[in-house]
């Protein structure tokens, strides 16, 4: 269906092929798995497959590719579009028109078809991808999820043979990312598309993948073959990969399902071990500090009784919050979870004082943030939100870190040595539009640091990042959480200001849905529904038992406490 | 295959003007003066001098159509989706910035959006944009009327304006921008009051227009009628407008010419026969 | 009879036909200053609209318009009063001291005495504005402005796609603006005034400018341009129509303004004109392909429609001409205004689309219009509600 003839491509100001010598096929109805980290040219190899790599970039590709035949040399991405359906990682910004039924049909429109095929190809895609209920609802007012599964259909209606997606779940929570795969299965398994899917969260999709193409980058060759092969020996790999390898499973399992029918005698050994030590104990281990309890400090943050509700007094809306009471002391590392809609976003606007409460009253430090002024607020809470590329605003890395040191009256020179710490070799004349998704989350965060706010919050941090920044986010963490992590050494200065922080630990509460990251780092988690707490504790108690946030080691190794690979082999290396 | 990897053809305008657009916009831009200009340029006995309260249904209709022809010629041959989706969220933008600027009348900051943009993708971009801008708005806040077409025509020619101010760099085109978008503010201002001026029949006759009297004595009427009335709103509005490209002029202008960059209209595609090794 | 055809079943009306007869409508209230007449056809527009608009955001224009020509008579009257030149009466209301005005401002008057019949004027003629505005404004109340879009003719389909564009991504802008400047604080720094423009512009416009590359590679590979190129004596054709079109129309339009040119330049070389110019337009409009989805009907309810607003315009136009009495109303000597038999009861049949058009589907919680508010301020990330956008801005009062 697809063919890669030794194809290379250059783009016009790169110095070197961005991918070099590709070959490889892709049979008709396979779903076919794009691995690779940010940069390494894995959004250049599927808009190769419609022609969008050159025609629509620029550059020049060498070799051919074939798609049912037609060679993409000779075929615009328009005249492929009955052919391939690309769909994009944001679907809010691939939609042309604004109501469900009118984005369906705007493919068919393009190509001309006669309006009584429309409608029943309209009719059919709504009942394939479950959207009739939205049928004439507006694209804005739909669930992530359900706007990627329109986007879905949008290239779906032209009946195309060859669906490429972009990461299409790496913006959505568990819950959406689950619904869109489902389509995609269906779409592979009834009517025989073939799929080529990017993806970074592989534990969601590599079980479902007939071959997967490892692109290494730099220009490196491909490797392409069997899942479990590749994933045997590749850099990126899920945690269950992770865990077969550490025990010594070959070929690796690809899911939780097959990963327990071997795991039985690795759960053995483990029953008989001590159980982990959580985030918690390891930081306070690490730093050498005396455990303490969040109540025998005096906390960061209080929240007492907080209610939130938008819209008005007259709404019926419910709150957003109802009578949220918490207490978040120095060095804890707190993790809110909850559907969308649960009330994480709010809380942590109460916190930086983007949001008034209602009702109840919120204490940051000595400070107020319902009423007092953005300047006091940046120094004792710092928000890092859900797009960081709110927060940057010049045009180099260089400028960003000079008005941010200005901005919070810092010494010239903070901003720069955070970022550097935090992701050194950023080029300070680089545009921040430029960096990697990686990179821009750190330059925000050494913005928002450079005010030293004693607690750090960030708003769906792992959005879109490859497992290696998310593994650089998680160290970046646990150090803030630590206290040797901060910022730039200068912690005389924080003394000094006398805010009551002792050590210079700082407390981060993040809001995710990413329970891999919550397995590594949080000391505690904080479950919001419908604006209530409905739980709160530490990771294992409350992740570990819950099917919905367990972490896959978790559900593997299940009803035993472990959480992370790490955990479980710091327990085999001890043992 | 062999090699044809055309180099360098990079263009930063999406609707470079081609002699046919041209001549299109020339004659187009002719209907748009009478449009406005009329109850100067009528004579007492003519046709219209006659029918004077008739002129603006006529212009209504008129307008629309020749804009649609100058737009259509633009866009003759195909248009580029990447032209097509920048231009939409220009428009965007500008219609939003509409929306969120307090009182329509006098701080409306679209101008100085249409004028960077014009500067940065050309003047034919500019006519397109500013009357789209209009339109889309209009559209979206169901603000359709008999003023549209005037508005339509007055923003348009802002952008093309914009787009064939002479060549400058660094802070000297920022004064060159701020002081155009100054003058536009007044121009836009004055052209839209002349759209009604002449049916505003409960002015004094300092004021008011005369038909069939001199065009100079009318343009004093119309100077002062105009001073009377605007001139205190378009004041804000050129002031608004100068300081935000002053102040945000830098930054604006660099982020449209990094699209213009990255966009790469008309980006060269090259292909070439498999590298053997 | 077909489904289209029956009054009845519900289903949107085309927007050309609530247009034509908004229009019509707004014709014949240009052609009166009679009071009675001007309240009566912002009655019967009222009625329209309350009767077959839907509950999108844009069903409010027709308030919002009626405000605006309140504004409009208020102005008029306040002019008068100031100004008070135009018309003079006997019936002096009050006096506005006079302001002494250099020699050069000759022919202006500030100040002086006010009297009910000058007012009275600059009342009916306002009125005669706001009852237009009043029609104009039922208009955009009644008409889907996106249906209106999709019967652009298609030569103009791509600046088409690029007006839905910009529907589309003005109200997602207005909350990536509202998180900008949420961000500005986050920063520490005051989220107003015209130092925060930069702050708040440049992400917003970064992001949108990255959207429309994104944007565009959707639209390419879904098959945007793909159908076109029209060959080359086509184009030639079309080409010299529109071109041609375009000098008669420019033609015609000085022949109106000059007197002595022959009377063929006037209107007879306009109408050439523009019918060449439209001809070019529809020959050049047929490269695209492209189809409709769910077109519009244009059937019998559209024909009545369009058909009741032009009847009121030919009345008031036929009663202009025959000098009916009262279409017009001497501010002066100040008598009660007569209604007109004819014209009363020829803007009554504008009143038929109550009940000739057929109603708007029944929003449910399904529909395109049911969530109008959501819309605007779009709510697409995690639970932070539509309300959300505007709390930054109170907080910081």
């Amino acid at each position: 269906m697809i063919r890669f003839e030794s194809v290379s491509v250059r783009y016009s100001e790169a110095p070197a092929p961005i991918l070099k010598d590709v070959t490889f096929t892709v049979a008709e109805g396979e779903l076919c798995l794009v691995v690779g980290q940010t940069g390494s040219g894995k959004t250049t190899l599927l808009r190769a497959i419609n022609g969008l790599v050159p025609h629509f970039t620029g550059g020049t590709l060498s070799g051919r590719v074939l798609v049912d035949g037609r060679d993409t040399r000779t075929h615009r991405p328009r005249d492929l579009a009955d052919v391939v359906g690309v769909v994009g990682q944001n679907p809010l910004a691939n939609f042309v028109t604004d109501t469900v039924e009118d984005e369906l049909a705007y493919g068919m429109e393009s190509l001309g078809l006669p309006p009584d095929v429309m409608r029943t190809r309209v009719e059919e895609t709504l009942d394939l991808l479950g959207l009739s209920d939205v049928r004439a609802r507006p694209i804005a007012s739909l669930s992530g999820g359900q706007q990627q599964r329109v986007a879905i259909g949008a290239v779906l209606t032209t009946h195309p043979r060859v669906l490429v997606l972009d990461e299409p779940t790496s913006a959505l929570d568990p819950q959406a990312a689950e619904d869109v795969l489902a389509a995609l299965q269906r779409l592979v398994h009834d009517l025989g598309v073939t799929v080529v899917l990017a993806e970074h969260r592989l534990e969601r999709v590599v079980q479902y993948a007939d071959q997967v193409v490892l692109v290494p980058g730099g220009g490196q060759a491909l490797e392409v073959g069997d899942p479990a092969e590749i994933l045997a020996s590749s850099a990126v790999a899920p945690p269950v990969v992770e865990l077969a390898r550490l025990a010594g499973w070959h070929p690796p399992p690809l899911s939780v399902r097959d990963a327990r029918r071997l795991a039985g005698p690795l759960r053995d050994r483990l029953a008989g071990l001590p159980s982990p030590e959580g985030p918690q104990d390891q930081v306070d281990t690490t730093s050498g500090l005396p455990r303490d309890r969040p109540a025998a400090t005096t906390p960061i943050a209080a929240v007492r009784g907080l209610v939130v509700r938008y819209g008005g007094r007259r709404t019926a809306q419910p709150p957003a919050l109802r009578d949220l009471d918490l207490e978040v002391a120095p060095g804890e590392v707190v993790a809110l979870m909850g559907r969308n809609g649960a009330g994480k976003s709010s809380l942590l606007n109460a916190l930086v004082g983007l949001v008034r409460p209602a009702a109840g009253g919120v204490r940051v430090g000595t400070v107020d943030p319902a009423s007092a002024k953005p300047a006091a607020i940046a120094r004792a809470a710092g928000l890092v939100p859900q797009e960081p590329g709110d927060l940057l605003y010049a045009s180099s890395v260089g400028e960003e870190c000079r008005q941010a040191d200005r901005d919070f009256a810092a010494e010239p020179g903070r901003c720069a040595r955070i970022l550097a710490r935090l992701a050194p070799g950023i080029p300070a004349n680089r545009h921040p539009r430029d960096l990697s998704e990686g990179q821009r989350l750190c330059l925000a965060l050494a913005v928002i640091l450079t005010a030293q706010p004693p607690l750090l919050l960030l708003d769906e941090p792992t959005r879109g990042l490859d497992y290696g920044a998310k593994a650089r986010l998680a160290d970046i963490v646990r150090a803030l959480a630590n206290g040797d992590g901060a910022s730039d050494g200068t912690q005389d200065a924080r003394r000094d200001r006398g805010n009551g922080v002792s050590g210079g630990r700082h407390a981060v509460i993040f809001a995710t849905h990413d329970v891999e990251l919550v397995a590594e780092v949080a000391t505690r988690v904080v479950v919001l529904a419908d604006g209530d707490l409905v739980a709160d504790g530490p990771v294992a108690s409350v992740v570990g038992s819950s099917p919905t946030f367990a972490p896959q080691v978790a559900k593997i190794l299940r009803p035993l406490p472990w959480l992370t690979v790490s955990q479980v082999a710091a327990a085999l290396g001890s043992a | 295959m062999s090699e044809r990897i055309n180099q360098h053809s990079v263009t930063s305008s999406p609707f470079a003007l081609r002699p046919r657009s041209t001549a299109a916009l020339v004659l187009a831009s002719l209907v748009g003066v009478v449009g406005f200009g009329w109850p100067f340029l009528t004579d007492p006995d003519s046709a219209l001098g006659g029918h004077s309260s008739d002129a603006p249904y006529l212009f209504v209709v008129l307008l629309p159509l020749v804009v649609g022809i100058v737009l259509a010629e633009l866009s003759e041959g195909g248009m580029d989706a990447k032209a097509v989706a920048m231009l939409g969220v220009l428009a965007a933008t500008g219609a939003a910035l509409r929306a969120l600027s307090p009182g329509t009348a006098g701080f409306e900051p679209t101008l100085f959006l249409l004028v960077l943009a014009g500067r940065v993708f050309g003047a034919g971009f500019g006519f397109a944009l500013g009357a789209i801008v209009i339109f889309a708005s209009a559209l979206v806040t169901g603000g359709v009327g008999p003023w549209m077409p005037f508005q339509m025509v007055g923003l348009a020619w802002v952008g093309l304006l914009a787009g064939v101010l002479p060549r400058a760099g660094g802070r000297k085109e920022r004064w060159l921008l701020a002081v155009y978008a100054g003058g536009a503010s007044f121009a836009f201002g004055a052209l839209l009051n002349l759209s009604f001026w002449p049916f505003s029949s409960s002015l004094p006759p300092g004021l008011a227009y005369a038909p069939g009297d001199p065009a100079m004595n009318n343009l004093g009427h119309y100077a002062a009628f105009y001073v009377a009335t605007s001139f205190g709103w378009d004041c804000v509005r050129a002031v608004v407008n100068t300081t935000l490209v002053l102040l945000a002029g830098r930054p604006v202008l660099a982020a449209l010419r990094r699209a213009a960059r990255r966009a790469a209209f008309e980006a060269p595609a090259g292909f070439r026969a498999p590298e053997r090794p | 009879m077909r489904a289209a055809h029956r009054p009845t079943l519900p289903r949107h009306l085309h927007p050309g036909a609530w247009w034509l007869w908004a229009v019509g409508l707004a014709t014949a209230a240009s052609r009166t200053t009679n009071p009675l007449l001007l309240l009566l056809v912002l009655a019967v527009a009222g009625y329209v609209v309350a009767a077959r608009r839907t509950t999108a955001p844009w069903a409010r224009s027709y308030a919002a318009f009626v405000k605006v020509g309140l504004a409009v008579i208020l102005i008029r009257i306040v002019f008068q009063a100031i100004f008070g030149a135009a018309v003079t009466g006997r019936t002096v209301l009050f006096t506005v001291p006079e302001v002494p005005l250099p020699e050069w401002m000759q022919g202006i008057r500030i100040g002086g005495s006010v009297t009910a019949e000058a007012l009275l004027a600059a009342l009916y003629d306002g009125l005669r504005l706001a009852a237009v505005l009043g029609c104009v404004g039922a208009a955009n109340a009644l008409a889907n402005p996106k249906r209106l879009l999709a019967t652009m003719p298609g030569a103009l389909y791509e600046l088409g796609v690029a007006v839905v564009v910009a529907m589309t991504f003005a109200p997602q802008l207005v909350t990536d603006a509202a998180r900008a400047r949420a961000a500005r604080r986050l920063r520490g720094q005051p989220d107003r005034g015209l130092r925060s423009v930069r702050a708040t512009a440049v992400p917003v416009l970064e992001g949108a400018l990255e959207r429309s590359l994104a944007l565009a590679a959707a639209m390419d590979s879904r098959g945007y341009g793909r159908v076109g190129t029209l060959p080359a004596a086509t184009r030639f054709v079309t080409g010299a129509l529109v071109l041609t079109g375009l000098l008669g129309i420019c033609v015609g339009v000085y022949g109106l303004l000059d007197a002595g040119s022959p009377p063929v330049f006037g209107l007879p070389m306009l109408a050439a004109g523009s019918l060449l110019a439209g001809l070019g337009l529809v020959v050049g409009g047929r490269r695209t392909l492209r189809t409709k989805y769910r077109p519009d009907p244009w059937a019998l309810p559209e024909w009545l429609v369009a058909v009741s607003g032009c009847a009121v315009a030919a009345t008031y136009v036929w009663s202009a001409a025959q000098g009916v009495e009262g279409l017009t109303v001497p501010a002066m000597p100040l008598t009660m205004p007569d209604l007109p038999v004819v014209p009363a009861l020829g803007t009554l049949v504008a009143l038929l689309p109550a009940w000739l058009a057929p109603p708007p589907p029944r929003v449910g919680a399904g529909d395109s219009e049911a969530a109008p508010a959501r819309v605007a301020a779009g709510s697409e990330r995690d639970g932070t509600p539509a309300a959300d956008v505007d709390r930054p801005r109170e907080v910081s009062r």
